[in-house]
């Protein structure tokens, strides 16, 4: 199996992994930092294999430093915003 | 006098040999270890493209805190599951584009076009999908202007829709190019298309 097909059997188990959780029902702090972490995951995929940037290893810390940010401050702002669980 | 056929078809051979080689060459440059693969300026706009929908992204769940309960409402609107199937069909039509960009090296200009094709369908079908999502919030009466939560997520899934639609148009001229630098700068671009839809689905329907 090539590295690029690799890849998209990644890709699938984690767009499927990430709709398993969605439909799971599973909410709260778990939820946000699992469905992130997974779109983290699939990004790398993209970025690593599909780009290229696995032949790039110090381009790809870079991708890696900046995305793992974003997906930080994204994880941050949607546990400010959850909705509570029980009405005041 | 008029020259010998043989000896022009000769000269004419060398200077493809000649011009084969130099192509080998240069994408042996282009792929150094270490360095970005494919054009920098690809990378520019790739980079431009992450910083914008980025901020796009982040901006909708920094106008979320505002209003948690009317967000998490509005999004029930959406059609997760068509979204959760077009992540499939977006990174398979990825990884057609990717095998395509190894034909394309491999001189296999019949090959990389029967892969583009499937991958230009596929966007078509990302397309078709959103827009039935589209004419459903339509409907129900749903606008930009209903609540802001719609004003992100059609501005956001809009645009990217309009970068699926541009991707599926240079993926068709890349195809019929057929050299390996402009089929990896195509699919280059439509990995980028790929990568912020990763990033978008689980902020504006999962989260």
């Amino acid at each position: 199996m090539s590295v690029v097909t690799r890849a998209w059997v990644w890709l699938v188990a984690l767009s499927v992994a990430s709709t398993g959780l969605a439909a799971s029902g599973l909410a709260g702090p778990a939820f946000v930092v699992s469905v992130l972490a997974l779109a983290g995951l699939k990004a790398r995929v993209i970025l690593s294999r599909y780009l290229g940037l696995a032949a790039a290893p110090g381009w790809q810390r870079g991708f890696d430093l900046g995305l793992g940010l974003f997906l930080a401050t994204c994880a941050t702002l949607a546990l400010a915003g959850q909705t509570p669980l029980t009405p005041p | 006098m008029t020259e010998k056929p043989d000896a022009a078809a000769l000269r004419s051979l060398r200077a493809s040999s000649l011009t084969a080689r130099d192509e080998e060459t240069k994408s042996n440059e282009e792929h150094r270890p270490g360095h970005l693969p494919g054009e920098l300026m690809m990378w520019v706009l790739i980079l431009s493209e992450l910083a914008v929908f980025g901020a796009g992204l982040l901006a909708f769940l920094a106008v979320r805190l505002t209003d948690p309960q009317g967000f998490a409402e509005a999004q029930t609107h959406l059609h997760r599951t068509g979204a959760a199937a077009n992540t499939l069909v977006l990174v398979t039509s990825g990884w057609l584009a990717a095998l395509a960009t190894r034909a394309a090296e491999a001189g296999q200009t019949r090959r990389l076009r029967l892969l583009l094709a499937p991958a230009i369908l596929l966007g078509g079908v990302f397309l078709v999908l959103k827009a039935s999502e589209y004419a459903d919030l339509f409907a129900q009466g749903i606008g930009t202007e209903t609540h802001a939560f719609y004003t992100f997520s059609f501005l956001l899934t809009g645009f990217h829709a309009a970068h699926v639609l541009a991707g599926m148009v240079l993926l068709a001229l890349v195809g019929w190019l057929a050299t390996p630098k402009a089929v990896e700068t195509g699919a280059a671009f439509w990995h980028m298309v790929d990568l912020v839809w990763v990033l978008l689905f689980p902020v504006v329907y999962l989260l």
